[in-house]
């Protein structure tokens, strides 16, 4: 996968309402665009699309199923969105509970010392 | 405009000259970060981190960006050694220090993400270790996502 769709898919996740779609679809199992409006503060025009952005980048997948076309999470694609934010965010964590320590322990060495 | 941005703040009881050292001097910051920290603790100054891996390891480039002790150290890293540090080759590292107490508030804040993209090798082995299932990941998404200031 290429850098720039990772940005692209972060970009799409980036926005609140389709996130809250993700949450949605994660929680339902699958959904449509009226179906997610009715339980969003947005148009069914607007959550089409959002859609049309999740499905571009890959993070749902559509099915014609009767009049409308209903949408699931693609499991595959939102685990890479979600490795992708977590392996940053972790691994700061970690470095600064080193920062915190070794500091510390300075600190303690100094006091010692006076 | 820098899009995506990691924030933490961390409080350590340590006076805020001995943090500072801890974050900016090399030889601290290579007990902390990479196993190899080369560079001059001064603004301007481009040099380079090294990782050391079973397959070979890994070089970022390093330049320090500003350097105002004991409150401010910033600097830009993952650009490649031989390029200069810039918007969209790098991602910029500010560390602030606010004296509280006996110790230190760290503000943290990494950003440029969206300028870059992402790394499609810790991508790849993040995916293949990816055994968790959406009850462990959701919290976690949506938490950090909240911080992050991106625009469709």
């Amino acid at each position: 996968m290429s850098a720039h769709v990772d940005d692209k898919l972060w970009s799409a996740i980036g926005d609140p309402t389709r996130r809250q779609m993700l949450d949605l679809l994660l929680a339902a199992g699958s959904g449509t665009a009226t179906s997610l409006s009715e339980q969003l503060p947005v148009t069914r025009q607007a959550v089409a699309k959002h859609l049309t952005v999740l499905h571009r980048v890959g993070l749902v997948r559509g099915e014609i199923d009767g009049r409308e076309r209903t949408y699931r999470i693609d499991d595959a694609q939102f685990a890479r969105a979600l490795a992708q934010l977590n392996a940053v965010s972790t691994a700061w964590d970690s470095r600064l509970r080193r920062v915190k320590r070794l500091a510390e322990a300075l600190q303690q060495a100094e006091k010692k010392e006076s | 405009m820098e899009l995506g941005t990691i924030e933490r703040e961390i409080y350590i009881e340590a006076s805020p000259d001995i943090v500072f050292q801890v974050v900016s001097d090399p030889n601290h910051v290579k007990q902390w970060w990479p196993d190899e920290a080369s560079y001059e603790p001064v603004a301007g100054s481009a040099g380079e981190i090294r990782f050391a891996h079973a397959d070979g390891g890994k070089i970022e480039g390093f330049t320090v960006v500003d350097l105002q002790p004991p409150t401010r150290f910033s600097f830009r890293w993952t650009h490649p050694v031989v390029e200069e540090a810039a918007t969209g080759n790098s991602l910029l590292v500010t560390f602030e220090l606010v004296p509280k107490g006996e110790g230190t508030l760290v503000r943290f804040r990494e950003t440029g993400f969206r300028e870059r993209g992402w790394e499609a090798a810790v991508l790849e082995r993040q995916y293949q270790d990816h055994v968790h299932g959406w009850d462990y990941f959701l919290p976690r998404l949506i938490s950090y996502a909240a911080t992050l200031d991106a625009r469709p």
